[in-house]
């Protein structure tokens, strides 16, 4: 555990851009809006700013991105594949911790299961992570609902924390703390630990007075989503309401679907593009011979809230699938954000 | 910061988006949280903006044909070539014509126009997919002075009571879409009034499943029960109004039997949706208002219907038409369009066209010209060259009119079939490429500006126009698009308090904005006409289609939901094109859509082929089973390209005439 001064807080991610091309959630000036991006300058990151609108899960899996490309040779009848992914290696400077959460589902989804994911593994193998623990919620959290903040447990290199004039640096990883040596700070000791836990229990307990856009009290309605007792015309109402955008999927940090696209090009060669793909297009499930085993909406809507909050996906993810960012609410035009199915799945229990 | 603010370019809504730009390529895009309209939402086709803008079949060169074959042309000779050819015409008020695109900038836009006109010497010159939102500007226009839309986007969810019109605006403009169902969610009550059973119609309060093509009938109805039950707004018919009673006259002829033998709706609902209009303090409508967009006279009810309600020229209220196309609203306020100049003034005000002639320098012809698509229609019109500008591949229907011209120009940014009937073809730049300003649905002009290059050498469309200009002698000096806006504000009253030091931050300013209006104006105010507000004259005929015993089904014709303007621009997106294109492929040629009951009536079951006969032909359809249409109604999308039959071409006069709402009484035999 180590101290660094307010102030000088950025010369962390200064030191990090030496090796590394350094993320950070800056305030676009134009819309006022957060992005998290490589800033012109590491001066324009602004931990202060509210949790991106965009996740940062396009740093480890871009919106679209060249997986490989190919070219035929017909005089020669030669085939030739040449993958040349090379993601330059990353840190992830003030993250937010249900951000972290995310990035640990996609781990899960590429890296963590029986096949690995080789373009996705190159990116993540080189990010350096530091997080930036929420000192207060904004509007649209709902973290503490899904174990996931405000302050991140692991999978960071770094976690820093707000304690007023300076911020309480934890390492998570030997490279983390090696930075830290490396940068000269200072060390913190048990009591610094103490302000950061006052720092976590004030946060959580502002959720209820700040927080207010979104509760999702959860653990109830894993448990109905888990056993499949909820009735269809819930589904149905929740699916007549869905405009069939994959805005949800988009912004959420843990959705991991993709689609694959080959492009040719003008010189006769073709792009492997992998791109961002979404549970609620009826083309995704759609199988050759046009069968699709969901075909009506509400059975689409109903698998994606399947994959965030059943108990069988968080086997997979080792957590809940959804991390409480709030950010589906914002984005859907039919008003069906993880937080409002989960109250009609509520409202439906509690109706009985 | 590689995230730059912008405006979506597919439908008239106009959304905020965000676009990534990497490495001179558009690589993402998200949602703009602070535009008044969208506040950080995007649709199906939105959030793939970058598809579009990766796509790599581009026209990189200007070509030009000779001996039949497209050879690689440097930009100056083929611009020499266009302004040499089109000069030499004599007659060009009837053997040049330009179509214009709906999707291209205003300054783009008005350049074009001012071409054809004061150096090409033709009033020919006409938008593509145009009628339907022309009706609803002249109905608009002649009533309240302001042709466009009368609320505005941003008072969606003030309006206590709102009523929908026909097609299903959660998928032709899904953000609009989703602030009724928003408003809906916040307490408004909405109605939607469509024969099919659309996502829409499932979000609303009410919806109020009429027989096809009785939308007119409907709309009479109402404003006929309003009367009599003395529930119109009198005080502010007799204040601001005229023309009320030729209109309440018309209704006389109406019977209720008529009325729920045509509609098919209880008498009790039609005074709900009377009784409710007038109880609300804010009411809004919304229509389609695009290619296939109502008819003049249904529109002129709606309007009506609304004055006499008292619905319009206040916060919260409003008649909407609603645009499919990002800058159709802004071709309009162009003067794309034969007989219209800049700001829907006709070309007859002498004083007006005085205006422009004196500033070009150049006069033009004082007749109205020719629509684009009707002079190709008239064998004798006499049409000999064409200048086309933009993608829209529905040009190509008239493909052996267009193989007879003479001389055929395109400009556009992405290869398209039309390029191939073209003598020159050049290459313009995408509209990321440069800046430009659209103005959508409501009357908001929204800046657009350069994120990307264009590729080595492609240039904007308004440096092309001005370099045609110039080879042709006149003499144009725009040095940007900024300079341009400021001639179409000194020469368009609505624009006149536009300019691009105006345009900062996010949402873009709504006309008309001058100098009573510097900050744009959000919604009509009566004190914004000029004289008092005119109910629209109607014809006062309720003559419809009607089911008889040999053809006993009334087919709808119209937009698909899975279909957004014949997929031009979704097939170059991945996303988008797979979900577009799944009907097609399980229905490659076309459908039919009836009710499960009638199907079990014919003993038929999806997909399988049924003949389709009227009394002008026949075809054969695979059928599509839907809960969306009614027993003895059916449907079958049109000017999908893919999926156009000659069958419907057949009708195609009857289509045209009918718009939204046109139907066919059929039969359908099992095969």
């Amino acid at each position: 555990m180590f101290l660094i001064k307010k102030s000088e807080v950025l010369k962390l991610a200064e030191e990090l851009s030496k090796t590394y091309a350094v993320y950070g959630p800056v305030v676009e000036k134009e819309s006022n809006q957060t992005f998290f991006v490589r800033p012109d300058s590491i001066g324009d990151i602004d931990l202060d700013a509210p949790i991106p609108s965009q996740p940062p899960k396009h740093t480890v899996f871009p919106q679209i991105e060249r997986i490989f490309h190919y070219s035929y040779d017909k005089g020669a009848k030669r085939a030739e594949i040449i993958a040349d992914f090379k993601p330059e290696p990353k840190a992830l400077f003030g993250l937010r911790s249900c951000d972290l959460n995310g990035v640990q589902c996609l781990d899960r989804f590429f890296i963590g299961q029986e096949f690995t994911d080789d373009v996705y593994l190159e990116h993540r193998k080189k990010t350096f992570i530091v997080t930036n623990t929420c000192v207060k919620p904004f509007k649209q959290c709902f973290c503490v609902c899904t174990d996931s903040g405000p302050s991140a447990r692991e999978g960071y290199d770094l976690n820093m924390t707000d304690l007023g004039d300076e911020y309480l640096v934890e390492a998570g990883s030997d490279r983390g703390k090696a930075l830290a040596e490396k940068m000269g700070l200072k060390k913190a000791g048990s009591g610094h630990l103490e302000a950061k836990k006052a720092v976590v229990d004030g946060s959580i307990s502002r959720f209820e007075s700040i927080a207010t856009d979104n509760k999702a009290w959860i653990s109830r309605v894993m448990n109905r989503i888990t056993t499949g007792f909820i009735k269809g015309e819930i589904w149905e109402y929740i699916g007549n309401q869905c405009f069939e955008c994959g805005a949800c999927t988009f912004v959420c940090p843990s959705c991991s679907c993709f689609n694959i696209e080959d492009v040719n090009r003008k010189d006769s060669s073709t792009d492997r593009l992998r791109s961002w793909d979404s549970c609620s297009f009826e083309g995704y499930t759609r199988m050759a011979g046009d069968h699709n085993p969901r075909k009506p909406v509400e059975d689409r809507r109903n698998k994606r809230f399947f994959c965030k909050l059943s108990y069988s996906q968080s086997k997979k993810y080792l957590r809940p699938g959804c991390v409480g960012c709030g950010r589906c609410q914002w984005v859907c035009p039919g008003d069906i954000g993880l937080p409002n199915v989960v109250t009609y799945i509520r409202r439906e229990i509690t109706s009985r | 910061m590689n995230y730059k603010a912008g405006v979506c370019n597919f439908c008239g809504t106009g959304c905020g988006h965000i676009l990534n730009v990497e490495g001179g390529a558009v690589n993402g895009v998200f949602a703009l949280q602070g535009h008044p309209v969208s506040k950080g939402r995007l649709c199906v086709r939105g959030w793939h903006m970058h598809e579009l803008l990766r796509d790599s079949q581009r026209i990189d060169s200007p070509m030009i044909k000779k001996n039949g074959r497209f050879e690689k042309a440097g930009y100056d000779e083929a611009i020499s070539l266009v302004a040499k050819k089109l000069g030499e015409y004599k007659n060009p008020s009837s053997e040049i014509a330009f179509l214009a695109s709906p999707r291209s900038s205003n300054e783009d836009g008005y350049l074009l126009m001012k071409l054809a006109r004061s150096v090409f010497k033709t009033n020919n010159i006409s938008l593509d997919s145009e009628s339907g939102h022309r009706n609803s500007l002249n109905v608009l226009h002649r009533g309240t002075g302001m042709a466009g839309m009368l609320g505005s986007l941003e008072d969606i969810k003030k309006a206590e009571y709102i009523l929908v019109i026909g097609t299903d605006l959660t998928r032709q403009n899904p953000i609009i879409g989703s602030e009724i169902h928003m408003a809906a969610r916040a307490g408004s009550k909405v109605v939607t009034v469509g024969s099919k059973l659309t996502q829409i119609a499932k979000l609303s309060d009410v919806h109020l499943q009429l027989k096809p093509g009785s939308k007119k009938v409907f709309l009479a109805a109402v404003a006929k029960s309003l009367i009599e039950e003395n529930l119109h707004d009198a005080e502010f018919i007799q204040k601001h109004t005229e023309g009320f009673d030729g209109f309440a006259n018309s209704l006389g002829s109406l019977s209720h039997n008529d009325i729920s033998s045509i509609t098919g709706l209880g008498l009790e609902d039609i005074k709900t949706v009377a009784r409710d209009l007038a109880t609300a303090k804010t009411a809004m409508v919304f229509f389609t208002s695009g290619i296939s967009g109502l008819d003049e006279d249904t529109v002129s009810y709606i309007y009506n219907l609304f004055v006499i309600a008292g619905k319009i020229g206040k916060e919260g209220c409003g008649v909407n038409p609603v645009t499919g196309i990002c800058n159709l609203q802004g071709g309009y306020d162009m003067g794309l369009a034969p007989d219209l100049l800049t700001g829907f003034r006709p070309i007859s005000d002498k004083s007006a066209a005085k205006s422009f002639s004196d500033a070009w320098g150049a006069g033009f012809p004082d007749e109205p010209g020719r629509g684009v698509y009707e002079m190709l229609a008239d064998k004798s019109s006499g049409l000999k060259a064409l200048v086309v500008v933009d993608h829209d591949e529905s040009i190509v229907r008239q493909a052996e009119a267009i193989k007879k011209l003479d001389f055929v120009v395109y400009v556009g940014s992405f290869e398209n079939p039309f390029a191939e009937y073209a003598d020159v073809v050049i290459p313009s730049a995408a509209y990321v490429e440069y800046d430009g300003t659209y103005t959508s649905t409501d009357r908001r002009v929204q800046l657009s500006r350069k994120k990307t290059e264009p590729a080595e050498g492609v240039m904007p469309a308004w440096r092309i126009f001005t370099g045609i200009a110039e080879k042709a002698s006149a003499r144009w000096s725009y040095s940007s698009p900024a300079d341009v806006m400021a001639e179409i504000a000194k020469l368009t009253p609505s624009y006149s308090g536009i300019s691009y030091d105006r345009f900062s931050g996010v949402g873009g300013i709504q006309w008309p904005c001058d100098g009573r209006r510097p900050e744009g104006t959000r919604y009509f105010r009566v004190d914004d006409a000029a004289s008092k507000i005119k109910l629209a004259g109607v014809t006062g005929s309720f003559k419809t289609m009607r089911p008889s015993g040999e053809y006993p089904w009334l087919l709808m014709v119209g937009k698909a939901n899975h279909f957004w303007h014949q997929n031009n621009l979704m097939k170059r997106t991945f996303i988008p094109k797979r979900e577009y294109n799944a009907t097609l492929l399980l229905y490659p040629k076309g459908y039919v859509e009836i009710s499960g009951d009638d199907a079990k009536k014919l003993q038929v079951r999806d997909r399988w082929p049924v003949n389709i006969v009227s009394q002008y032909g026949s075809m054969k359809v695979a059928v599509r089973v839907s809960d969306e249409v009614r027993s003895e109604t059916a449907f079958v999308p049109y000017f999908i390209q893919d999926m156009i039959t000659e069958f419907l071409l057949a009708h195609n006069e009857l289509i045209i005439e009918q718009g939204e709402d046109a139907i066919i009484p059929i039969r359908i035999e099992k095969v």
